[in-house]
């Protein structure tokens, strides 16, 4: 089918950084890029902030409520067997065995179950090895050590273990954006027995979040984010009032303005670029924080793919009562908050002149057509993503998978992995089933991931990709972010 | 590229946890082991290994009797084939030299070794011991440890020499049987000699009838089935043909040439009936489909490619006298039956230089009578003589894995990186696989060809329409 020429999304130059989903395993973060930045104006700039910084975390801090234990024995034993057969069980632990964060259950009280995986792991690291993965009886325990962390995930879900190690990824990444990776590697040099959950309290939710968020966004299984549908001229609109209001503030690195999980626009100093994995921590960051919808907010954040050894200070603040879309202001001023919540001032004003606040609530309250409605009665849901920029677009869910979403996400993650196994990656997959035709196809352009109907004949299935297609094609200026604004 | 190493044997040992609970007493637990030039703190070591992994997933509940381990390095297998018996396989994961920037590195790919290949493997291993010496439990109740011990010994140390690990694939997850589909009226001859055959000796509860590498007609239930054809096809049956073809044990008492070949001879028994005073070597073997299990002699009787199996029972016993009879008996009925069917297969085989180099090549198995067919597959001798590539080949075995347990009837096509297409179908417990060899063909052609494949080479099986 390499006669298709046409790749709605795509861009000779990317708004966010592009690289295979695969790539994530390796992580190569770059950790050069904030002392250029730095270096260019500022020269010297000491180690002590980040110590500082790791106190304001705690400003933007929810109640984490610890489980509650009950210690009748009975009551603890139908818990104990409850607690075994949850679906997703993650754990972090140091490598020296201290628990540091599990999903279900107290950590205290879980310590034994620590030392056993610690042990484990030390175990055959001793024989010049490394404990990848474990499988029994439909379950994966997947072990991924990331110094000086070891993360653990047990599924029973229907994920590889390359899924599930991306997900632990993320969890590292989540923990790093906290306290930076050179925070972290030094804390441990120091004190081996180090109790990290006194630097993290606060990560706990932001984790707990993070996990259920990547269950259901497909975001993170696709290495892509997805845009707000509007107009080119009004993105573009949207983009130039934000860099002519920072036009005059030095160090600003990244503005993104997001809505509902979408990206509405960022606008990125010239010679960086954002990785997708960072994005989704903004993303998860935003989400999973209530109260920035009513206060603006102040926060040092780390982006493990963009820089792991410091922190990008963030300012953080809804537009207006009337327009749900959040603004951040990633800058290395580390006391640059009044600066950059005048800008944001301004940012709304000249907004609200061009009528793009309208425009961002318009779309907002309008959902995206669903597949019946565009015209593709045997399609019921699918999913592009544009290599070239690391965006992917997918129509609203609709029945039979809107009361079912999670039917949905184990069938794209079952294409995912078809696709994708790194032992024998496939550059095209079809699968017909008693209750869908599920079809995935890599190019050298796109991945496209797609749910039929059961009864789609194979030979209409080629129309009606190529219309898909061009109907995408068609749109892509409102679907896709095409344009890379620039401060 | 440099250096390549194949999946290879690393470990092997067999354990009992309940028979070293103290501290100091480890080594007790340990029944059998491979290499034995391994340190005993070695030993100790890798089977702490074991049960320390599978107390942690017992932690959460995994309630399984095959346990597969990922490392770096190696892949390892864990089956608790009897309760507290534990037999673990450890491989080593083949291995590439990669040159960078003029440094070399091992690169391992862990990839090459598919678990349910190897858990096949594994769980064959424990079922061939099984058919000759009945289970662990059962030497450990009537003869001690020491007597288990020292048939796992005798029995492992030959068998895991005959293990060809680099060229195992989906055929040992199938282990199924090839049959020989007949016309009518031979196989109600077949019908007719067997019959006959189990009036006339009514102490052969059981028999079997092979053609070549083909099993006939089998009144064994199918799982016992299952392992004494491996072991029919894969050793006994071969070594005899190696000695047959030197010359051997041949009778040779009759003026003309083809007089000897039209005289059949047993595998398992007296090798020469004229002179023979003893019975010879006739192997005992146990079934386990029954509520108990049940020993039998296994007799093997060969005529030209035919071997016919016949199971006594253990208790019967067998001297000298019988097999004479029983040959004189049965040769001439059976030398003709085996004219009929060469001739019958001779008019039936197109031999593979008819058919092009590119046509799709496939197996099928059925899961209800462990039925296979294999194009892909020169020889059943495990060899690595395949026509397709070794990618295809675990492509193959990968939709069989991933392929969905719940789903009755599915249809999965797959293209891979060299542009070259896979299909697997699976309806009503058959699964078929397809190999497409023609390049850059479209999916609409795939879908084309599947559906003539199915008509010509599956014709009359049932596949539920989808």
């Amino acid at each position: 089918m390499s006669y298709l020429d046409v790749e709605p999304g795509a861009a000779g130059e990317s708004l966010l950084l592009t690289t295979d989903t695969n790539a994530t395993f390796d992580n190569q973060y770059m950790s050069s890029s904030l002392e250029e930045i730095k270096n260019e104006i500022e020269p010297s700039e000491t180690e002590d902030s980040n110590n500082e910084s790791i106190s304001n975390v705690t400003t933007y801090e929810e109640n984490s409520s610890p489980m509650s234990v009950d210690n009748e024995d009975h009551e603890d034993r139908i818990q104990d067997k409850k607690w075994a057969l949850m679906d997703k069980h993650i754990f972090v632990l140091s490598l020296a065995g201290k628990p540091i964060y599990s999903r279900y259950g107290n950590e205290d009280k879980l310590a034994w179950l620590f030392g056993v995986m610690q042990t484990l792991v030390s175990f055959i690291q001793s024989n010049d090895d490394n404990l990848i993965s474990i499988s029994a009886g439909g379950i994966n325990f997947v072990f991924s050590i990331k110094k000086p962390l070891i993360l653990v995930a047990v599924s029973r879900k229907q994920e590889s273990v390359q899924q599930l190690q991306n997900q632990l990824n993320y969890i590292y990444n989540q923990i790093a954006s906290m306290l930076t990776t050179s925070k972290l590697i030094k804390i441990y040099e120091q004190r081996q027995n180090y109790d990290l959950r006194r630097l993290l309290t606060g990560v706990e939710r932001l984790i707990n979040h993070l996990l259920d968020f990547a269950e259901a966004e497909p975001a993170f299984l696709l290495g892509a984010v997805q845009c707000l549908s509007l107009s080119s001229s009004k993105r573009s609109n949207i983009s130039s009032a934000i860099i002519s209001s920072c036009s005059k503030i030095k160090n600003i690195v990244f503005a993104i303005l997001l809505a509902n999980n979408k990206l509405i626009t960022l606008v990125r100093m010239k010679k960086y670029s954002l990785h997708p994995s960072d994005l989704h921590l903004i993303f998860n960051l935003v989400q999973s924080t209530e109260s920035f919808k009513t206060v603006e907010s102040w926060a040092p954040i780390c982006l493990p793919r963009f820089d792991s050894s410091g922190f990008l200070y963030g300012y953080v603040s809804y537009l207006s009562e009337d327009c749900q879309a959040c603004l951040l202001l990633l800058t290395v001023e580390r006391d640059a908050f009044h600066t950059l919540k005048e800008a944001k001032q301004r940012i709304v004003e000249k907004l609200r002149r061009n009528n793009c606040l309208e425009a961002i609530n318009e779309s907002l309250a309008k959902p995206d057509v669903n597949c019946a409605e565009s015209g593709f009665l045997e399609v019921r849901h699918y999913l592009y993503k544009s290599k070239s920029t690391a965006q992917f677009y997918q129509p609203s869910v609709s029945p039979p998978y809107n009361k079912y979403g999670q039917v949905l996400t184990d069938l794209y993650k079952r294409l995912h992995q078809g696709l994708h196994c790194s032992a024998r990656p496939l550059k095209l997959f079809f699968e017909r089933r008693a209750n869908e035709a599920i079809f995935a196809w890599d190019t050298v352009g796109f991945e496209l991931y797609i749910i039929f109907e059961p009864l789609v004949e194979t030979g209409n299935v080629v129309a009606i990709i190529t219309r898909l297609l061009n109907w995408m094609k068609e749109r892509e200026d409102n679907l896709f972010h095409l344009q890379v604004p620039t401060f | 590229m440099g250096d390549e190493t194949t999946t290879s044997l690393r470990n092997f040992f067999i354990f009992n946890p309940t028979l070293g609970t103290k501290e100091g007493e480890e080594l007790k637990k340990i029944l059998y082991y491979h290499p034995v030039t391994d340190h005993v703190d070695v030993q100790i070591k890798n089977v702490g290994l074991v049960e320390g992994i599978i107390n942690f997933t017992g932690t959460f509940g995994v309630s399984s009797d095959i346990t597969s381990l990922h490392t770096q390095k190696t892949r390892q297998i864990f089956l608790e084939a009897e309760k507290n018996f534990w037999m673990v396989m450890i491989l080593n994961v083949p291995m590439t030299t990669k040159v960078k920037d003029g440094v070399s590195s091992p690169e391992y790919l862990e990839g090459a070794i598919q678990d349910k290949v190897y858990q096949s493997v594994l769980r064959q291993a424990y079922f061939i011991y099984r058919l000759f010496w009945n289970t662990f439990q059962n030497t450990t109740n009537k003869d001690g440890v020491d007597a288990l011990k020292t048939r796992l010994e005798i029995f492992y140390s030959a068998y895991l020499k005959s293990l060809k690990l680099a060229h195992a694939d989906i055929l040992n997850i199938f282990s199924g049987i090839q049959y020989l589909p007949l016309d009518k009226l031979t196989f109600l001859k077949v019908q007719c000699l067997i019959n006959g055959l189990e009036c006339d000796y009514p102490q052969v509860t059981h028999t079997a009838f092979l053609y070549n590498d083909h099993l006939i007609w089998s009144s064994v239930e199918p799982s016992d089935m299952q392992v004494l054809y491996h072991y029919l096809i894969s050793t006994l049956l071969p070594a005899n043909l190696e000695v047959e073809l030197q010359g051997g044990s041949m009778q040779r008492h009759s003026t003309s040439p083809f007089s000897a070949l039209r005289h059949g001879r047993f595998v398992t028994g007296p090798s020469n009936l004229k002179n023979a005073k003893t019975t010879g070597k006739v192997p005992r073997i146990y079934t386990f489909s029954g509520p108990t299990a049940s020993c039998y002699h296994l007799i093997v009787y060969r005529v030209l490619s035919a071997s016919l199996c016949l199971f006594v029972k253990a208790e019967k016993e067998l001297d000298i006298d019988f097999f004479r009879k029983f040959d004189s008996y049965i040769s001439p009925k059976l030398t003709s039956l085996v004219s009929d069917i060469a001739e019958y297969c001779s008019k039936q085989v197109s031999s593979p230089s008819n058919v092009p180099e590119n046509a799709p090549k496939f197996i099928y198995f059925n899961k209800f009578n462990l039925a296979y067919k294999s194009t892909v597959h020169l020889d059943n001798k495990q060899s690595g003589n395949v026509t397709i590539s070794d990618e295809q080949l675990k492509i193959i075995a990968d939709l069989n894995t991933n392929g969905s347990s719940i789903e009755d009837s599915t249809e999965t096509v797959v293209k891979t990186l060299n542009d070259y297409w896979v299909v697997a179908k699976t309806s009503n417990y058959r699964e078929f696989y397809i190999v497409e060899q023609q390049r850059n063909a479209h999916l609409i052609d795939i879908s084309k060809d599947i559906k003539t494949i199915c008509e010509t080479e599956l014709k009359g099986i049932f596949f539920q329409p989808i």
